[in-house]
This record gives structure tokens, C-alpha cells and sequence, in this order.
């Protein structure tokens, strides 16, 4: 009995612990990432700034729209007057890989309430889908708790970039030229190596790299989810091929 | 206008996340469309960093004076035998902003 009521006691004390714990290892998880695209979110910042928006529609920006990619080109095209169907158009075929996200992750969050689904939506970019690999991620509570400090923190890191950007951009030079890319490119390098264990995977990489290299030359927006549909594609035939053939061998040996 | 314009490219990044969370939406995925899935985190991130690497300016550069590239390299390399996050953007960062240093 008693050893029941100190159970009682203690148990709200524990899952409140091992809440902070998964707050604070979603927090860490995302720092790199939250670091790398500092550059970035500065960059976006001021550049809202320098194409003449205000200082509203600059903080709205990272706050509602919240993707960097979108952020940058249709900065540019505001600028120049586009015409408003344009500008949609392209963040939709920028924001097109994020369906691949959804789909992803749809069987592990579809079932959720909506406050989780709507805000890990709110939050599935790039940086958080690529801390999403796991297998066992968005399973119970104390994941969801991880992905969504991992995710909170870096809209918030992210809203921060912009606000140094936008209030630093008037005394900032252009920066779109100066290699500010490339920590964004070797956070990716170092999530994304380590997880090719396999010839599929390999090949999935190679095939992406290949292609996205190729469809950017040609100035294609959709190149990127191109590129990743062929590259999939690629390595989930190299994967069945050699489940068909390690099972034919298998075959033979009885 | 501009603000407009906001709120509308908002409503599209969000549905773009969104939309396949949706669970009155009416598709099922099976087996394999899972495994062919599974494939998409290296996919998307990989088409993401390689044109940043190699394409600068509009122009594919794959010479050996390309910072980028050079530093990209110690990148995999670290990032091949550590497994670390951090060790590789350290490396990687210090080797790319050297090179840049030289350059100029």
C-alpha cells in the first residue's frame, strides 16, 4: 500500500522530469541546424529590408510563411512586380517537397489530435524532417514532446536570424554573394552521410546529386522534388533487387 | 498588397506541410509506398546540398580551387568517420572560410 501511494506520488514528478529531459534533448538535437542557418535567416532579414519591404511584412515573413527558400525568391520577385499568381505558383513547386514530408510521416501523425498535427505540420521544414529519420520518432508522447521543442526552437531561432537581419539590414552590403550557403550545405552533408549504410541509400544520394546538380543548371524550380522522386525510385529498385537476389541465393543453397 | 501576398504564401507553406497529416484525406499507404519513402530524407536533403556545392553564380564549377568543393570534401570525409554534427561543421567551417580568406 504504501509502496502504492509513493508511486502516486512521484509518478507526475518523473513524467514532468523526463518531459524537460525531452525538451531539452529536442533543443540540443536542432542547435546545429538552429546555428547553421543563422547566415540565413539574417540573409532574409535584411534583404526584405533592402528590397523595400516594411518593417511588418519583413517580421511577417519568417513568422507566418516561415521557410527560408520561399522567403528568398519571393522577396526577389515582390521586388519586380511579379504578378500575384507567379509568385504563389513558385512557392508552391518550392514548397513541393514538403508533400514528400507529409507523406513521410503521415502514417505516424495522421491519428494525432490537432494540436499536435497542426503545429508539427506548422513545423515540418527541412531541418525538422531530417531529425525525423528515426524509427521509432513521433512515437508516444515524450517523442512528440522531442520533435516539437526540436522544431519549436528553431522557429524561434529562426524568427530571431530574421530580426537581426531586419534590423541590421540597412547597414549590411548585399549579402546574396558571399558563401553564406555553405553552412546550411555541410549541416546536411553531416546528417546525411552517416545514414547511407547500404548500397540503395548510395545510390539514392548519388542519383540526387547527379540530377539536382543537372536540373538546377537548367533553372528548373521543380528539378529539386525531380531529382528526389527519380533518386527514391532508384534506390528503392537497388533495394529490392538485392532482397530478390539474396532470396534466389538463399533458395539455392536449400 | 505586399501583406496580402504574405498570408497567401503562408497558406501554402503551411498546406504544403500539412496536407498528408490530414486524416480525413483519403489514401492509404501500403508497404511499399512505405519503403519507397523511406528513401526521401537522404533524397531531398542530398538534392538540397549538392547544386549549393557545385553551382555558384549560375555556373557548375567542379575545379579544385572551388572552396566549396574542397571544404565539402573534408565535410564528408569527417562526417564518414565521425558521425558527429558538430566535429564535421568545425572542420568543415574552419577549411571554408580559410579557403575564402585565400582567396581574397
Amino acid at each position: 500500500m504504501s509502496f502504492n501511494t509513493t508511486s502516486l506520488k512521484t509518478m507526475p514528478f518523473n513524467r514532468k522530469q523526463a518531459a524537460l529531459k525531452m525538451i531539452q534533448k529536442g533543443v540540443l538535437a536542432m542547435l546545429p541546424l538552429n546555428l547553421a542557418v543563422l547566415p540565413w535567416g539574417i540573409l532574409c532579414g535584411s534583404l526584405s529590408i533592402q528590397r523595400g519591404f516594411t518593417v511588418l511584412e519583413a517580421i511577417l515573413m519568417p513568422m507566418l510563411v516561415f521557410a527560408g527558400a520561399v522567403q528568398l525568391v519571393v522577396i526577389e520577385l515582390i521586388n519586380d512586380n511579379t504578378p500575384l499568381a507567379t509568385i504563389l505558383f513558385t512557392a508552391l513547386i518550392i514548397s513541393s517537397r514538403h508533400f514528400l514530408y507529409g507523406l513521410a510521416l503521415r502514417d505516424k501523425l495522421k491519428n494525432l489530435p490537432f494540436r499536435w498535427r497542426g503545429s508539427l505540420g506548422f513545423l515540418l521544414t527541412d531541418e525538422l524532417f531530417a531529425l525525423s529519420g528515426d524509427k521509432n520518432a513521433y512515437q508516444g508522447k515524450l517523442k512528440l514532446i522531442y520533435a516539437l521543442s526540436a522544431g519549436g526552437s528553431f522557429y524561434l531561432c529562426w524568427l530571431v536570424w530574421n530580426i537581426i537581419g531586419i534590423v541590421a539590414g540597412s547597414y549590411l552590403p548585399d549579402l546574396t554573394s558571399i558563401g553564406l550557403d555553405f553552412a546550411i550545405a555541410v549541416t546536411f552533408i553531416a546528417l546525411v552521410i552517416p545514414s547511407i549504410t547500404n548500397l540503395a541509400m548510395l545510390v539514392t544520394v548519388v542519383v540526387a546529386g547527379f540530377l539536382s546538380v543537372l536540373f538546377k543548371l537548367f533553372n528548373w524550380e521543380l528539378g529539386l522534388v525531380l531529382a528526389s522522386l527519380i533518386a527514391m525510385y532508384c534506390g528503392y529498385i537497388t533495394a529490392n533487387r538485392q532482397a530478390a537476389t539474396i532470396a534466389k541465393r538463399n533458395k539455392e543453397i536449400i | 498588397m505586399t501583406l496580402l501576398t504574405i498570408i497567401l504564401l503562408a497558406c501554402i507553406t503551411f498546406a504544403s506541410r500539412y496536407l498528408f497529416l490530414h486524416p480525413k484525406l483519403p489514401i492509404r499507404i501500403g508497404a511499399k509506398t512505405t519503403h519507397f519513402l523511406s528513401f526521401s530524407a537522404p533524397a531531398v536533403l542530398t538534392a538540397i546540398w549538392v547544386p549549393i556545392i557545385f553551382i555558384q553564380e549560375n555556373s557548375f564549377n567542379a575545379s579544385l580551387t572551388n572552396p566549396y568543393l574542397l571544404a565539402a570534401t573534408v565535410a564528408i570525409i569527417t562526417a564518414y568517420k565521425s558521425h558527429s554534427v558538430y566535429l564535421t561543421l568545425g572542420t568543415s567551417l574552419t577549411v571554408f572560410v580559410l579557403l575564402r580568406l585565400a582567396q581574397i
